[in-house]
């Protein structure tokens, strides 16, 4: 386990090692300068303020010292915000986007499982097509059309919760809403189809033999199993929601991360780009190897055969 | 492009970790009188006046700081650090004399030494600041600014505490209304030594000399307030004791909380616009931006006046800013903006409109693009219209398009929608054929729009050509430069030069909808340079 888990940790590094030095010279194409009154500059302004900002050395003497920098932990600073360093400028809005992922999640999943569970246990009832119309519905609303309609609704008409702005939990509740609500009918679905599987299968058929309560059968046997494929679900959904969640916090004027992204391509913010977008990469690859290694924990088989070499 | 969304998809995982506790600021509903709540659209980037570029810094840098002048109604110039101004007869002499009684929110005095401090640190070029080219004019800004000679050699010198010599290379007969742009502000050097590179990154690293004073301003956060400042001089006039800002990029959030009263003021888009069309709380803000086609004049189809003239003609803008834009735009009048610049009571726009230039008038277009046709010895014309992506310039292009291949037989429009980035650099570079651009005056002088055509500026990109242009401009920055009469004459021709050419054809004035209570009283809005003053603003 060990052995594989730092090969895995050694494959991890590499990756972002190619992803720093791809998105680097991609970024480098990409037309224009990183000062957003360009327009009103002479070349030779530019030229200026290139040597300034050493964007006039060769681009691999740009990308030695981009990665001699990372390696000591300086990202740079924004051109956006100018003089702030990219590591706050992460730092100070990473929060809020994770904790609303984070809900999200947990609130998606948690309700999720119990849809679900309800709709496969009472399949081919009209409570089981509730839930799947249900599920169908959270799968194909975009979420930020909920967002809005939660917004206009609960917030403006029955000020139940705060319209927008980030302040306490109360103003996290309908961002999660909204978030959350993909994962729950996806994990609703996973679910429901796993758990019918499972039941029909002879294990289950002989814990029923064997006199073991519905409530005692689900919980004890069919849940865990098919929790499986929820946990390659997990990851990705995890991802999906930090994309998704630029647009939620725009809608519900929370500081997060998500809007930075995008905001520093348009800009050419070199740093942020950068900064930005190896927080992602790593996040991403945290998550595949966290994803495997819940894997192994769950199904043992799984461990078996991937530190099999 | 598969990358970033790989990257994207990452983040949350590392984030699962790390769960952090909610932070950011409490919103203040205070409900006491003189307080008010104001949208922002987009985050607060800087406030190191030497290197803002942005709307959201130089208003708040407007309301926080203040210059010699301060900008009234109309852009009209009001007393601010100075309260005496003399020239020299040659219009290359400015001494300002200081009021004694302007001070720092640190205590220390607001003296002439900060002003040659801020300003020799604005030109240096190892400041990196956008704006360094509006010194041009200053004695040496420009040798200073391309490397050449040392800051210390530009023409402000403080004579004692309270007195400040400009000395001009040549006369800039608008000098006094770049005194009231933040750019020009002076600058506490304790306080730019101290912090260092964190200056001007949050509101503590920073002092002020304005009506207000910036708070809970983090550097990266989306709310922050502006307090009543009882260090400024003018501080009895000064009503408001707080406004507080929310960034809200959603339009629909902003009207949300604006009907349940957590704003006094909200940004509406188009859409919001028409539906609101009749409530007297609807603000329109006219800017002093104007968006034109330029042609590419370097290619032949495109030095033909009758095909320029055949292009402008079909174009119904008035159809266009009402049922396509209806966000409060105008027609424009001609390349300068409206409601910008007066003299003698007369708006420039209109002094100086050619109405042929901004006309629709489809049977005469397709006369004069037959004749172009045959001049050039075609039977068709396909060309692209080059232009931003965002919303509202895939409208216009999508209109302009559909006008002119229904109006003009044997012409063929592709319509280009890029990046602005990348539009800037395809437009300095020539790599179009008619691009729908704009131009956003820096301060309210004609001279701000118009110095963009001569033959010789950098920024005309389609390369239009013409003498008299060049010289009328030129003369009204030399013979008739001192005379505000002949100065304005000279400009007002040089724009109808351009129009009668149509060297451009000028389609809209952009314009903002804004919703503002009516409680709220005095506010001052200009359209070039910092759009608002809240120094006499107040709620009724």
């Amino acid at each position: 386990m060990r052995k594989y888990l730092l090969k895995r940790v050694f494959y991890m590094i590499l990756t972002l090692f190619l992803v720093a030095t791809i998105t680097f010279f991609l970024m480098k194409l990409m037309p224009g300068t990183p000062y957003s009154n360009q327009q009103k500059m002479t070349a030779q302004q530019i030229q200026i303020m290139n040597e300034q900002y050493g964007l006039n050395k060769p681009m691999w003497v740009q990308y030695l010292i981009y990665l001699g920098g990372m390696l000591h932990g300086d990202l740079g600073v924004s051109f956006q915000f100018s003089n702030q360093p990219v590591s706050y400028l992460i730092a100070s809005r990473i929060g809020a986007s994770a904790q609303l992922g984070i809900q999200a999640m947990i609130f998606g999943v948690v309700l999720g499982i119990i849809i679900g569970s309800v709709a496969a246990v009472n399949r081919n009832t009209w409570v089981d097509t509730l839930c799947t119309v249900l599920s169908i519905i959270g799968k194909s609303v975009p979420n930020f059309v909920l967002a809005v309609l939660l917004q206009f609704y609960i917030a403006l008409k029955l000020g139940w919760f705060p319209i927008a702005d980030w302040g306490g939990f109360s103003y996290t509740v309908l961002p999660t809403i909204a978030l959350g609500v993909g994962p729950l009918a996806e994990t609703a679905r996973f679910i429901r189809t796993g758990m019918v599987d499972v039941l029909n299968s002879d294990y289950i058929e002989l814990a029923k033999a064997k006199g073991l309560t519905r409530y005692g059968i689900v919980w004890h046997h069919a849940l865990r199993n098919s929790l499986i494929p929820l946990v390659t679900l997990i990851g990705p959904y995890t991802v999906t929601l930090m994309t998704g969640s630029m647009v939620i916090e725009n809608i519900f004027s929370i500081p997060g991360i998500g809007e930075q992204f995008v905001k520093s391509i348009l800009t050419n913010d070199y740093p942020t780009i950068m900064g930005v977008t190896m927080l992602f990469s790593a996040g991403l690859v945290a998550v595949i190897l966290i994803t495997d290694v819940i894997y192994g924990i769950i199904d043992p088989r799984i461990r078996l055969s991937g530190s099999g070499d | 492009m598969k990358l970033n969304k790989f990257a994207k998809l990452g983040a949350v995982a590392v984030l699962s970790a790390v769960f952090l506790a909610a932070c950011g600021s409490k919103s203040s509903s205070s409900s006491s009188k003189q307080v008010l709540n104001w949208d922002q659209t987009a985050e607060l980037p800087t406030m190191d006046l030497s290197k803002a570029t942005d709307r959201v810094s130089f208003d708040t840098l407007n309301n926080t700081n203040e210059g010699l002048y301060r900008l009234g109604k109309d852009s009209k110039v009001e007393p601010g650090m100075a309260t005496k101004t003399v020239v020299s007869n040659d219009g290359l002499k400015y001494t300002f004399t200081l009021r004694k009684n302007a001070k720092w929110s640190n205590g220390d005095k607001v003296t002439a030494k900060d002003f040659v401090y801020s300003w020799q640190r604005t030109v240096k070029p190892s400041t990196g600041s956008q704006y360094a080219y509006l010194f041009s004019g200053i004695q040496n800004a420009d040798d200073i600014t391309a490397g050449k000679k040392a800051p210390s050699t530009l023409g402000v010198k403080a004579d004692g505490d309270y007195k400040l010599v400009v000395t001009l290379d040549k006369q800039i007969p608008y000098f006094k209304l770049l005194m009231g742009f933040a750019s020009f502000f002076p600058q506490n050097q304790k306080t730019v030594e101290k912090y260092g590179s964190k200056y001007g990154t949050a509101s503590k690293y920073m002092v002020y000399n304005g009506p207000f004073k910036l708070t809970k301003w983090t550097g990266s956060n989306l709310s922050w307030t502006m307090k009543k400042n009882n260090d400024y001089w003018d501080k009895k006039n000064v009503k408001l004791s707080a406004i507080n800002n929310k960034v809200n990029k959603s339009n629909s959030t902003g009207y949300n909380l604006y009907q349940s009263d957590k704003l006094d003021m909200t940004y509406l888009n188009a859409e919001q616009a028409k539906r609101l069309a009749d409530s007297k709380e609807l603000v329109t803000r006219r800017g002093a931006s104007t968006f034109y086609l330029e042609y590419n004049q370097t290619k032949k189809e495109f030095q033909n006046k009758k095909i320029r003239q055949a292009l402008s003609l079909v174009i119904n803008r008035k159809q266009f800013t009402d049922k396509v834009l209806g966000d409060g735009s105008t027609v424009a009048k001609g390349l300068v903006a409206s409601d910008m610049s007066k003299h003698n009571g007369k708006d420039f726009a209109d002094e100086a409109e050619v109405k042929e230039a901004t006309a629709t008038d489809t049977a005469k277009a397709k006369k004069l693009w037959n004749e172009g046709l045959k001049e050039l010895g075609v039977k068709e014309l396909s060309f692209a219209l080059l232009s931003d992506d965002t919303d509202k310039a895939k409208d216009s292009t999508e209109f302009i398009q559909s006008q002119i291949e229904e109006n003009l037989s044997g012409a063929k429009v592709s319509v280009t929608n890029v990046p602005f980035k990348t539009r800037l650099d395809r437009s300095v570079k020539g790599n179009f054929d008619v691009v729908i651009t704009a131009w956003g005056a820096d301060f309210a002088d004609p001279i701000s729009f118009l110095d963009l055509f001569t033959a010789d500026n950098t920024y005309n990109n389609g390369k239009w050509k013409n003498a008299e242009y060049d010289k009328l401009i030129e003369s009204s920055k030399t013979t008739n430069a001192g005379d505000t009469s002949k100065r304005w004459d000279d400009l007002v021709q040089a724009q109808k030069v351009l129009l009668k050419d149509q060297g451009i054809a000028p389609i809209y004035q952009q314009a903002e909808a804004t919703m503002v209570k009516s409680k709220v009283k005095g506010v001052i809005y200009n359209s070039a340079g910092a759009n608002y003053n809240f120094k006499d603003a107040y709620i009724k």
